[in-house]
């Protein structure tokens, strides 16, 4: 039998959703103890003095990564069942410069909103609001935009295949990068302080 | 500890760089006589009405696979399709709970495509009876209109070949049709 | 502190220490360590689900819902929200459970830490009510984005960064490069 386990031990609804709040009750756990509830900590990021958001984001994709990989090398996991995020390259790219923009307004995102409102934070709470009103006022301005939205698909394309390069070197590349770019952002945050 | 951290995580990734794929999807495992059976019992395939009342009716995690070149595509495609090489097919991770139709042109590619499909695990799986031809012929232009014809935008058939089509297919589509997809 | 009543120098004492922020709570994890056991979250919901974390699919799930409830026929042809309304219904959703997880997560933690507080996180030159007009206008931006991009920084950086989702990554530089060139212009807010 190998992960993902939904597939075999076939969940009932209710169990499914008793596994939601139990990994989001993790998820929420670690963010409010790397201190990304406090939106001063993630605007840092972008002052250049305090790089806990990428430090925590970029741990956390290297380690689920690297946990992923070896569990499906070694059989445990059947990694092609696990759902990869489509890509839509435009309008992943204005999603991303739009979504950018408000990171930096509101030094909070999605998930660290509702943990800084979780924490009695009144900007968290109104950023939690601002997020349902885009999402509502989007999808309801959705036809002229559906277009767009559906442009430039490329499925569910990884970089290996992108890059022509087997799985595991790309692996390797991205934890070099991870760790030389924690090197460098370590530095950075010695001079700021 | 974050030096450990590092170093564990050093070591595993240069151990990936040489530890070889980690899918198993090229290994895939088929079970010949369930597919057979599959076959014989028509439940291989979806009719081109069967799959237009399913677009209509917004059946649920429906996902509709063009298998065509992008140019075929851009020229014509069915409402909701998206466009998945053939090549793609094996390493693009489906949903296990999506319901995929095959479209190809004339139904070959979307055929083998199912076999493909099902040797890697993923049952709910149809293709196009006759590809892209029946869709053209018996929703989009039949001798007698549907109920399904106008919802898709489609004309019937007028008198020979010289099909008009509607809902935003053009001279390109029918010069697709007379090539005999 | 007991039941005894405080001296004026223990108030000061107190006073001092509640404005300098130096109270009794813990201090937050170690941003590698938190990054870790995050990334074990992720890989867990991976090995369970066969999916990862989420956010803002939870939003788009309740907007779809609260759309259904005021509009149901506007919600049923609208193709972005439709397909929320399909299965088991929006408030059914697993992102929404997942979301509440992730709230309830924050909560008790924080109120065991000491760190639970009532306040505005702002930047030392800004008032509270432009902090919190600059909170709701970047949420409504983060919700347009993340409609568009299909995703935020957990369902789409971090699930599919790990996946190595060329869309993902094509998300994360794009949103830091965006905030980073926007950063200079808000500096007021922050710094």
């Amino acid at each position: 039998m190998t992960a993902p386990l939904v597939d075999f031990a076939a969940f009932s609804a209710a169990s499914q959703l008793a596994i939601a709040v139990f990994i989001g009750l993790a998820f929420g756990f670690a963010l409010e103890r790397a201190g990304l509830g406090d939106a001063r900590k993630l605007a840092g990021q972008f002052y250049v003095t305090d790089f806990t958001v990428l430090k925590v984001m970029f741990s956390a994709i290297v380690t689920a990564m690297l946990g992923a990989y070896w569990l499906a090398r070694l059989g445990v996991l059947d990694l092609a069942r696990v759902f990869v995020p489509e890509t839509y390259v435009l309008p992943q790219l204005a999603g991303g410069a739009l979504f950018g923009i408000g990171f930096v307004l509101a030094g909070l995102c999605p998930g660290t909103s509702c943990v800084a409102a979780a924490t009695g934070r009144g900007d968290g709470a109104l950023t939690v609001v601002g997020m349902f009103a885009g999402v509502l006022a989007t999808g309801l301005a959705f036809a002229p935009l559906r277009a767009f939205y559906a442009s430039t698909a490329r499925g569910s394309l990884t970089l290996p295949q992108l890059l022509d390069l087997p799985y595991g070197v790309v692996v390797c590349a991205i934890v070099a990068i991870a760790l030389a770019v924690f090197r460098i952002v370590e530095r950075w945050e010695r001079r700021a302080a | 500890m974050n030096r450990t951290l590092a170093i564990a995580a050093l070591v595993l990734g240069a151990l990936a760089a040489i530890g070889g794929s980690p899918y198993r999807a090229q290994h895939a495992n088929v079970d010949a006589a369930r597919l057979a059976r599959a076959i014989a019992h028509e439940d291989d395939h979806v009719t081109a009405l069967e799959l237009a009342e399913w677009i209509r009716d917004r059946k649920p995690r429906l996902r509709i696979i063009d298998l065509r070149s992008e140019r075929e595509f851009a020229t014509y495609h069915l409402p909701r399709a998206e466009r998945v090489p053939i090549e793609a097919i094996p390493s693009t991770p489906f949903a296990r709970d999506e319901t995929l139709v095959l479209i190809s042109d004339g139904g070959a590619h979307a055929a083998q495509a199912w076999v493909l499909l099902q040797s890697l695990g993923y049952r709910d799986v149809y293709f196009l009876r006759g590809g892209l031809g029946e869709w053209l012929d018996d929703v989009m232009s039949p001798a007698k209109p549907s109920d399904l014809t106008r919802y898709f935008g489609g004309v019937p058939r007028a008198t020979g070949d010289e099909a008009a089509y509607g809902g935003g297919t053009s001279a390109a589509v029918k010069a697709m049709r007379r090539r005999g997809c | 502190m007991s039941g005894a009543p405080l001296a004026a120098d223990d108030v000061r004492e107190v006073d001092r220490a509640a404005s300098s922020h130096v109270q009794v709570t813990r201090a937050y994890a170690d941003p590698y360590v938190a990054g870790v056991a995050l990334g074990l979250v992720l890989l867990a919901a991976f090995v369970v689900m066969g999916r990862g974390l989420g956010a803002s699919g939870a939003f788009a799930s309740s907007a779809a819902g609260v759309v259904s409830a005021i509009a149901p026929r506007r919600a049923a042809t609208n193709e972005y929200f439709a397909r929320y309304l399909a299965g088991d219904g929006p408030w059914r959703d697993w992102l929404l459970f997942e979301l509440i997880g992730v709230i309830l997560g924050g909560f008790f933690p924080s109120i065991l830490a000491g760190r639970f507080r009532f306040e505005i996180a702002r930047g030392p030159r800004l008032a509270r009510t432009p902090r919190l007009a600059l909170a709701l206008a970047g949420g409504a931006l983060m919700g347009t984005g993340a409609v568009l991009a299909r995703g935020c920084t957990s369902g789409l950086a971090l699930t599919g960064g790990a996946l190595l989702s060329v869309g993902s990554w094509l998300f994360i530089a794009v949103a830091f490069a965006s905030a980073f060139a926007v950063a200079p212009l808000v500096r007021k807010a922050w710094r």
